[in-house]
């Protein structure tokens, strides 16, 4: 635990030959939206249960690109990060200006909005069966239909997103971000414009999303309407809270172990939703904190009996 | 012209029904100040419990007095075992909680109901409908505009007008104060929570003749609900009537047109009236 990135490189190299490589590269992907919600969650103080408006819609329309355009796949995961970045730009506008439960659930309502709009306009996004035929196109002679190959591809733009995210949160603007999580007030009264920095986080959060939508969609050849529903919305939120909320890396823990608890539980039953919720239930009753404070817990505890 | 003034009927008996959902919703958020997203299960469940209670004793009057009950019986216990530990708790923790309380239920309802929905009839007395000289109406979708009107009247009545119900709003107010004051506030919050449960319930169980039964009624409707507080304001009787109007009517009159966009359009207004208006209709807090 001394030095989290040598850790991480080394479950990067080891993860595909643990577990099928399109399972890999999906914990990796989900790590990058857990990044994105984290800079709202944990370090503004936001909790957006929207997230999934911005990861849907960017899977919708670079997918749509990409199947009907064949563009390049760096175009793609640009045109998705802007995608994610202007959705959460009209999302976070109407959003930021209220605070506490009504931010909340304006998140979700608008979350709705572009739900139903995907949900009924079928000519183009498939409607209930899903936008399917997404390519994944080679890039520079890389074939990207091998699953290997893909994999190191999403692993290496996880890195790079972990490295933007770790400049954006140190940075003096992600001081002022947490500064307003802290006492919102007092950030004001310094002179600082609350809702605009709030408004910042958002449409960096939602180009992490919209990056990640845009991987999920080649990843799997289609873009399902479950990519822009609430419940992906609240599978995120699940997975940074387990992994903590409090620090960069919680969001890649939490979507290591929920990518994992899903997968394994969509494995015992249909309805492993039910089982979702009932884990959702236990770790709020229970586990508060996530995984990372029941790791440094466990090390004090540890350190404390070794010290008697 | 008469299939407009008829959506419009369409649009305020559903709208009642909005109201309730986001009266019952405000009652729990504001009260108990959390982000309950089981709202919309508790409506499913509502609507199941009614259509399987009149399968059981035959008696639609009878079965519309116990759903609601049922649910309200429901909300007493999740509040009571889940939600009680969870106050000192951060919304996040609550929101999660909530999330999966309504996965549970909506998951539980296809295991017990099965993935297809049904259609279910109203009572042969309401069946049918009554020329109101512009058009011919059905007969349920008047009882459930009077019915409607009646609990909310009567919720109106508790809040305003009796001791408990001045309590009730106190603790919208101030908790602390409520507490301080010598009241039991942990009951107060049980009290509010069961209340806004039951209108959730009762909420479903009318919906059941009109649209029929389907797993997904849940979701639909917390994010109407949602939609509706948003607007209306938290612990706000009258802003709960007028938003969940405003969507209803908004909504049938679209639908008239242009069936597709007529359950995005209810998110589309609230849009815009944050748009123009991000305190909400009626601006408080």
């Amino acid at each position: 635990m001394k030095n989290p990135l040598v850790l991480l490189l080394g479950a990067i190299v080891l993860l595909p030959f643990v577990v099928r490589p399109v399972i890999a590269a999906e914990i990796w992907l989900f790590a990058i939206f857990g990044l994105g919600l984290n800079l709202l969650l944990g370090y503004t103080g936001l909790l957006s249960f929207g997230q999934a408006t911005f990861f849907g819609s960017a899977a919708y329309v670079a997918g749509w690109l990409l199947k009907h355009y064949a563009i390049n796949v760096f175009l793609a995961l640009g045109i998705g990060t802007g995608v994610g970045a202007l959705s959460a730009l009209l999302v976070g506008y109407l959003c930021v200006q209220r605070s506490g439960l009504y931010f909340i659930m304006l998140t979700f309502a608008l979350n709705q909005l572009f739900f139903f709009i995907a949900y009924q306009w079928t000519s183009v996004t498939g409607g209930e069966d899903g936008m399917p035929g997404v390519p994944r196109p080679a890039f520079l002679g890389i074939d990207f239909k091998d699953p290997m190959n893909y994999y190191v591809f999403v692993a290496l733009l996880f890195l790079a997103s972990l490295w933007v995210m770790r400049r954006v949160v140190e940075s003096p603007f992600g001081k002022i971000l947490q500064a307003i999580r802290e006492n919102e007030v007092r950030a004001t009264a310094v002179g600082y414009n609350a809702p605009r920095f709030k408004l910042a986080a958002f449409v960096i959060g939602g180009a992490f999303s919209g990056l990640a939508g845009v991987l999920y969609a080649m990843l799997f050849g289609i873009v399902p309407l479950e990519a822009i529903g609430f419940v992906a919305s609240g599978n995120v939120v699940f997975a940074t809270l387990i992994g903590g909320s409090g620090s960069l890396y919680g969001p890649v823990i939490g979507s290591f172990v929920f990518i994992w608890l899903s997968e394994s539980m969509s494995v015992v039953w249909e309805r492993w939703p039910l089982l979702l919720g009932v884990a959702f239930v236990i770790v709020v009753l229970f586990f508060r904190g996530g995984v990372v404070e029941a790791w440094s817990r466990f090390w004090r505890w540890q350190s404390s009996r070794q010290r008697a | 012209m008469n299939l407009l003034l008829g959506q419009i009927l369409n649009g305020i008996a559903t709208g009642m029904l909005y109201a309730l959902m986001g009266l019952g919703l405000s009652l729990i958020t504001g009260i108990l100040n959390i982000p309950n997203f089981a709202h919309g299960a508790l409506f499913a469940i509502g609507a199941y419990l009614l259509v399987t209670t009149v399968g059981l004793i035959g008696n639609f009057w009878l079965a519309l007095l116990i759903a609601p009950l049922g649910v309200a019986a429901l909300g007493l216990l999740i509040e009571y075992a889940g939600i009680r530990r969870l106050y000192a708790a951060g919304h996040d923790y609550q929101l999660l909680f909530t999330f999966g309380l309504a996965l549970i239920l909506s998951e539980g309802i296809i295991v017990v109901w099965g993935p297809v929905g049904f259609s279910h009839l109203p009572p042969p007395i309401l069946r049918g409908g009554v020329d109101l000289g512009f058009t011919f109406y059905p007969k349920y979708r008047l009882f459930v505009m009077v019915v409607a009107g009646l609990l909310v009247l009567a919720t109106w009545l508790f809040l305003e007008k009796t001791r408990y119900g001045a309590i009730m709003r106190a603790g919208i107010e101030n908790k602390e104060m409520v507490s301080l004051l010598g009241i039991d506030i942990h009951r107060l919050f049980t009290a509010a929570f069961a209340l806004g449960a039951y209108l959730a319930g009762i909420a479903g169980a009318l919906t059941a003749p009109i649209r029929g039964i389907n797993p997904n009624m849940g979701v639909d409707m917390l994010g109407i609900a949602f939609v509706v507080v948003a607007l209306g304001g938290l612990g706000n009787l009258l802003g709960a009537i007028a938003a969940g109007l405003l969507i209803g009517v908004a909504q049938a009159v679209v639908a008239a047109y242009w069936t597709e966009a007529s359950t995005a359009v209810i998110f589309a207004v609230m849009a815009l009236v944050l748009l123009v208006r991000p305190q909400g209709m009626f601006g408080i807090r």
